[in-house]
């Protein structure tokens, strides 16, 4: 049995600043507002969804069902099973795919993939050597030796710890790390700004147009991605100081993404189920890879979609021209040109050994309506903002047309997949 | 009748000082003139405290419990007004009912308007309503009664009874762990500083061993446990039939039956009721 899974629609908040307008709201308020819209819009209160697959990067340990419980916050019916899926800034894709999967194998016929993160509620832990101390006093058989335990508690155990923001095996930040790729393939700062640049105004416009009417839900008074400044110009964007990379560097607040709150859903089904309901159809999910690159033995961190990209455009017999569309998540703006340049590399290329360069694509067929530098980046939500923004792009633009997304991770890693315009 | 109009919400301190000193006179009165609060703007940062403390989601639709606290301040202002001789303390809230007319958005501009009525004997003492309405743009989105008996205070006529809501035990299908702080939770989100929900002294000279949660915070908690499975427009009706004691654990029990939700809050065994609870669609409510 095959079926076709296709994107019936999208959902998501306005994305907001951390400690912005949203700032209140936590993981599962934002996930229950994404779906609540998601749901009121395709009429599915009290449906039974095949499942639903969600996630979010700054998890608390109290959030291990999160997508469950957000679940059981909405109308959709209660015996709607759901699971947590973590890849990183990769999870709202992964999620698509893993959603799309099912209903392609009729396991399913018809689910939801969702992404949320907030970074203004990013949970603080204790200590390692406090949380041991804990542990241990818990285990404690009699009083006397739990105050004994709790003795060795010193004050330098005390501190709570934010979330760590460094790769683990480098102890260097994402910023820090893609400033190293920057240096390393000659990304300028008049090209960083550049795409920052255009984001905005890109994706200004499209709210303008009224683009988003059918893929965003007011939340909290906000009703248009709260980061974006349509007025920014290349020009302003060049006053501001280097954010990564030392005084001589070249990425600033300007061209990379800012820490944001947000969540994104999409409504995935069977083409058949999407027709019984009568619901709209707006692409097919073709295929996805997901690869990684050894970042801890010195390759670029945020360069894992390359070879993604290589073998899933070789595994469908497709090149990288045959794409009408192509969504690269702007992590920073130097991602993005960076991984242009790989794409068109025969050298790089043929070390992750692909059979010869990827190619290169027009500007203006590259995030069409602005991504995440102007939209916010909220982590997991990204793949599922882009997911539905793509899909309904693709129907605009007619059956067959073609798109490639492209979303770099944490730890190396990158998540790709083509849809295909219904 | 005339309306008294309140250019801002009455702060609680003194009004809720007043309200709390025991009236002299053993003749119930109250206030004929209903008050209104008008152009009242929501505070999105306290409805997200309110939520947390309560169990809801952080929705841009705000639950109808959200409303009677924002009428909260005019039942204060209505019974510690001179007029009056029945006072808060001592007056204890019997049952509540309301009805969501329409989703109500956190960003709608409220007018806030509460009446006393209905004062009537009973055994007891007096029962009497404060009626609440609230309306946006003149249309009326939310209406509440909530009844309360002034122990000891005397009303001409027969005493009333007031039914005594049926139960049979329950098997609570969840526990609720209400921590020894929720009192003071309650008190920043609802306004209300009444001592007896956060001081064990207080609580004793009103003959409780411990402070009692407020019945609005397991009204609140009740709803907030059939959160998605509500309609858009609803009447709630509840009866505040044993306090709950802080620290403590409760039962609950819901069960669905001709589009009727049935809600026990329960001792933790289900044998005993704290809080009952009816939702229905308003649908239903008018047929």
């Amino acid at each position: 049995m095959h079926h076709t899974a296709v994107v019936v629609g999208g959902n998501r908040t306005p994305f907001a600043k951390v400690g912005g307008p949203l700032a209140e709201a936590s993981n599962q308020d934002l996930l229950i507002a994404a779906l609540d819209g998601l749901i009121a819009r395709h009429g599915l209160a009290g449906a039974r969804m095949g499942e639903v697959a969600g996630g979010a990067v700054l998890k608390h340990p109290r959030d291990f069902n999160l997508t469950r419980e957000a679940v059981l916050g909405t109308s959709l019916a209660p015996d709607t099973p759901a699971c947590d899926l973590q890849q990183a800034c990769g999870t709202g894709l992964e999620a698509t795919v893993y959603i799309a999967n099912k209903i392609r194998l009729g396991q399913i016929d018809a689910g939801i993939a969702a992404g949320v993160d907030s970074a203004s509620n990013a949970p603080v832990t204790v200590s390692e050597p406090l949380r041991r101390i804990l542990a241990r006093a818990s285990r404690a058989r009699s009083a006397a030796e739990r105050i004994k335990v709790l003795a060795r508690i010193r004050p330098s155990h005390l501190a709570p710890l934010a979330p760590g923001v460094a790769e683990p095996r480098t102890g260097l930040s994402m910023g820090e790390h893609q400033a190293l790729t920057t240096e390393r393939w000659g990304v300028t700062r008049e090209e960083q700004d550049r795409i920052a640049a255009d984001s905005h105004r890109s994706l200004a416009a499209a709210w303008d147009r009224g683009f988003f009417d059918d893929l965003v839900t007011p939340y909290l008074g906000v009703t248009r991605d709260a980061i974006l400044r349509p007025d920014t110009t290349v020009e302003k964007l060049a006053t501001l100081r280097p954010a990564f990379g030392g005084p001589e560097g070249s990425m600033t607040a300007g061209n990379s993404t800012a820490l944001s709150d947000g969540a994104a859903a999409v409504l995935l089904a069977s083409e058949d189920w999407a027709r019984e309901h009568h619901l709209p159809i707006l692409a097919k999910v073709v295929d996805a890879e997901v690869a990684s690159v050894d970042h801890p033995g010195g390759d670029d961190l945020l360069l894992g979609p390359v070879a993604a990209t290589g073998r899933l455009l070789a595994r469908q017999g497709l090149g990288i021209a045959d794409m009408d569309l192509v969504e690269i998540h702007e992590a920073f703006a130097s991602t993005v040109a960076a991984t242009r340049k790989a794409w068109a590399d025969p050298e790089h290329c043929a070390a992750l050994g692909l059979d010869g360069p990827i190619g290169t694509i027009p500007d203006d067929r590259l995030n069409v309506t602005g991504s995440s530098l102007a939209a916010g980046h909220p982590f997991a939500a990204t793949g599922a903002r882009i997911v539905p923004t793509l899909a309904k792009l693709l129907h605009e633009r007619g059956p067959g047309s073609r798109g490639l997304i492209s979303i770099c991770a944490a730890g190396g890693q990158g998540v790709v997949a083509i849809l295909e315009g219904m | 009748m005339a309306v008294e109009v309140l250019s801002e919400a009455p702060g609680m301190g003194a009004a809720f000082a007043r309200a709390m000193v025991p009236a002299r006179a053993r003749g119930a009165r109250l206030p004929e003139d209903p008050v209104r609060l008008e152009g009242y703007r929501q505070d999105a940062a306290r409805l997200a405290d309110y939520a947390r403390v309560c169990g809801f989601p952080l929705r841009d639709t705000v639950p109808p419990t959200w409303l009677h606290v924002l009428t909260f301040p005019l039942h204060v202002h209505l019974l510690g007004d001179r007029r009056s001789s029945v006072r808060l303390v001592g007056a204890v809230h019997v049952s509540n009912s309301m009805t969501l007319r329409r989703p109500v958005s956190v960003r709608e501009e409220l007018a806030i308007e509460v009446a006393a009525r209905g004062l009537r004997p009973h055994q007891r003492g007096a029962l009497l309503d404060l009626v609440g309405t609230i309306r946006v743009a003149g249309e009326t989105v939310w209406e509440g009664v909530s009844t309360y008996l002034a122990s000891g205070m005397e009303v001409p006529g027969e005493p009333v009874e007031l039914p005594r809501e049926p139960f049979t035990a329950v098997v609570p299908h969840a526990r609720w762990r209400l921590p020894a702080g929720l009192g003071r939770d309650y008190r920043r989100v609802s306004g209300d500083p009444n001592p007896i929900h956060t001081s064990r002294l207080a609580a004793r000279a009103f003959g409780f061993p411990r402070p009692i949660i407020h019945g609005m915070w397991t009204h609140a908690r009740a709803l907030a446990a059939l959160d998605g499975r509500l309609p858009e427009a609803y009447r709630t009706d509840v009866a505040f039939t044993k306090p709950v004691l802080l620290p403590g654990s409760v039962g609950f029990h819901a069960a669905l039956a001709d589009g009727v939700h049935s809600v026990a809050v329960t001792s933790r065994d289900g044998a005993k009721p704290h809080l009952l609870m009816s939702v229905s669609s308003t649908e239903r409510a008018r047929a």
